[in-house]
């Protein structure tokens, strides 16, 4: 299921059924030219693979709107406005909370984070529509999916 | 005489080029205005629309093997293309069952055999939803009602499919 009003409304007779969170981890910058063509690529197949996870699974999980951030990551702030989001969605039954993210920089404060962080190397550079990066989202997805399956 | 009322003053000149000008304006942004108060009404919608899925009926077996593909898709605010699978195979009866993917419970994708445990099934990984072979959901598992079944044809030997529908 996704942020949206009427999985909202699947969402509340349904409760029981979905205990999965899943939060896209999506960093942005404007202070270098050389780098700001990449970083958006990036949230667009972050978005795009987020949003096909989702597809696969939705009956036990939600998707909530992506945590933006600007690059590069201030651990600490970041890490303690991310965790009071997981603290406010676990007034619901929600069990299990996964961080998606291509920036490796989160790795450094995983054990920090409230719920399972989910690093992926990211697709460098290319165009979203075209059909080599279609297969490599959805070969990922796959994978994925399975990982967080065994989640459960 | 007549060539007083010939003559337009340069006021009166930019008067209706203006209005020629604005009403050029007014149209074009009312026609898109009225086209998406009133088109959804009028387009043939793409439902009911069958789509070649890349599968030749000599390849469909008795084995459900999954194809997606992707049709275009008018959503309110946005047109795209979205993603449909099925899975397919022959029946019992040698006829084509093309299955939806989608689990009638909450919506996850079921695969063929999905489970270890329980071969010659779907299976939904989500809240362990199971189904038989011809989409009949197995009582005692979550899923209340069959997988859709999608409208099909063949031409040419091709499969193409519609929309799924429930049964
Ligand atoms: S979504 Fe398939 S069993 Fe719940």
């Amino acid at each position: 299921m996704k942020y949206s009003s009427n999985h909202m409304e699947q969402y509340i007779p349904a409760k029981e059924f979905v205990d999965t969170i899943i939060i896209p981890l999506i960093p942005f910058h404007f202070s270098a030219d050389a780098e700001m063509k990449k970083l958006a690529f990036q949230a667009e197949v972050a978005t795009i693979f987020a949003g096909e996870i989702e597809k696969e699974l939705s009956g036990r999980v939600m998707l909530i709107p992506p945590y933006y951030y600007v690059k590069p990551l201030e651990q600490e702030v970041e890490v303690k406005r991310l965790n009071t989001w997981v603290q406010n969605m676990e007034t619901q039954p929600f069990t299990n909370f996964i961080f998606l993210t291509f920036d490796p920089a989160w790795k450094k404060c995983e054990k920090d984070l409230t719920g399972n962080l989910l690093w992926f190397p990211s697709i460098q550079s290319g165009d979203v529509h075209a059909s080599e990066t279609h297969h490599l989202i959805t070969d990922q997805v796959a994978q994925v999916s399975e990982l967080i399956r065994s989640f459960w | 005489m007549s060539e007083k009322k010939q003559q337009v003053s340069r006021r009166q000149f930019l008067n209706y080029t203006l209005t020629g000008v604005g009403g050029f304006m007014a149209a074009g942004m009312l026609v898109p205005m009225l086209r998406m108060a009133v088109d959804p009404v009028l387009q043939p919608s793409t439902a009911g629309d069958y789509a070649n899925v890349g599968l030749s009926v000599d390849d469909i077996t008795d084995t459900p093997q999954r194809v997606d593909w992707k049709v275009d898709q008018v959503d309110g605010w946005y047109e795209s293309k979205v993603s449909r699978s099925a899975w397919v195979f022959k029946d019992d009866k040698n006829e084509i069952l093309a299955l939806s993917p989608v689990c009638t419970h909450l919506g996850c994708v079921v695969s063929w055999e999905g489970s270890d445990n329980y071969p010659n099934e779907f299976f939904c990984p989500c809240h362990n939803g199971r189904y038989e072979k011809d989409g009949t959901n197995i009582p005692g598992t979550p899923p209340l009602a069959p997988l859709h079944v999608y409208d099909q044809k063949v031409e040419n030997g091709i499969l193409y499919l519609g929309d799924a529908k429930p049964r």
